[in-house]
């Protein structure tokens, strides 16, 4: 019972900050709400048995992504800037074909989902996460570590001054 | 123990809402805001299937996820300090060439 009042607590300040995310027009706003519903995600792995992730979606999401999104929303200084309107068929049919896809999508889980409860307690701490990851996925493990260099250098590269000073020399 | 469907349902809200936003807004940095929010949706679904089912592996997948997003992260928001570097904005709609 206190579970499932501790799930549809955090289910609604998800929903309900993921909705200020899309609705607000300051994007200052939309960061720091970004980071409530990741945390309010975070209490959902707690409930689903895996603390490891929890603290992994605080660390990397709450901490690092959004620290990302933050510095550029404050870098590029974006709360000033008008944001143009939708035009109103563009925003009646991403509204109407969104809301269908959504309508699909839970009449289909509530149709076809898997509803018996799992049995036996599941355990999924740091060490079994890791145990599996240095055995099985060994390989994606080491391709991601090249990915992230791969992003580390077009990250560089994009946002570098160096086409910026091309363009004052040739005007 | 709440049953795995009601996790699934959570996940499908949120990934709704993550695609009413990539659909209805101009700002960039809101546009991607929106696609973070897909992500996790999915990775909802990842640890819920994983509990269901006591397989590990779902759980390794969130973890790489997590990491393509920040990859995924870096290079957009990089773009986008490009794209403001040569426009002074970041709407979506003045950005309609690959190369300037």
């Amino acid at each position: 019972m206190f579970e499932y009042v501790i799930f549809f607590f955090f289910a609604a300040v998800a929903v309900i900050f993921a909705l200020v995310v899309i609705t607000n027009r300051n994007p200052v706003v939309g960061a720091l709400s970004l980071v409530v519903s990741f945390f309010a995600l975070a209490v959902m792995y707690v409930l689903l048995e895996a603390p490891f992730l929890a603290a992994l979606q605080v660390i990397v999401y709450a901490g690092a992504i959004m620290v990302l999104f933050l510095f550029v929303i404050m870098l590029l200084n974006l709360q000033h800037q008008e944001e143009p309107r939708t035009r109103p068929v563009q925003q009646f049919l991403g509204y109407t074909s969104s809301a269908a896809f959504g309508l699909a999508l839970i009449y289909y889980l509530a149709k076809f989902g898997v509803t018996k409860l799992p049995e036996g307690p599941f355990v999924s701490d740091a060490r079994m996460v890791g145990i599996k990851m240095f055995e099985a996925y060994i390989f994606p493990f080491e391709m991601v570590s090249i990915l992230l260099l791969a992003a580390i250098v077009g990250a560089l590269l994009l946002s570098g001054r160096a086409g910026v000073a091309k363009d004052e020399e040739t005007t | 123990m709440i049953p795995t469907h009601w996790f699934l349902i959570l996940s499908a809200i949120l990934f709704t809402i993550g695609v009413c936003g990539v659909l209805t807004r101009k700002n960039g940095i809101t546009i991607f805001m929106c696609i973070e929010l897909m992500v996790n949706a999915v990775n909802l679904t990842f640890v819920a299937y994983a509990r269901q089912f006591h397989q590990i592996h779902g759980l390794l997948f969130v973890f790489f996820v997590m990491a393509i997003a920040a990859a995924e992260a870096a290079v957009g928001l990089a773009i986008f300090i490009s794209l403001f570097h040569h426009r002074h904005t970041i709407d979506v709609d003045e950005a309609n060439l690959m190369r300037w």
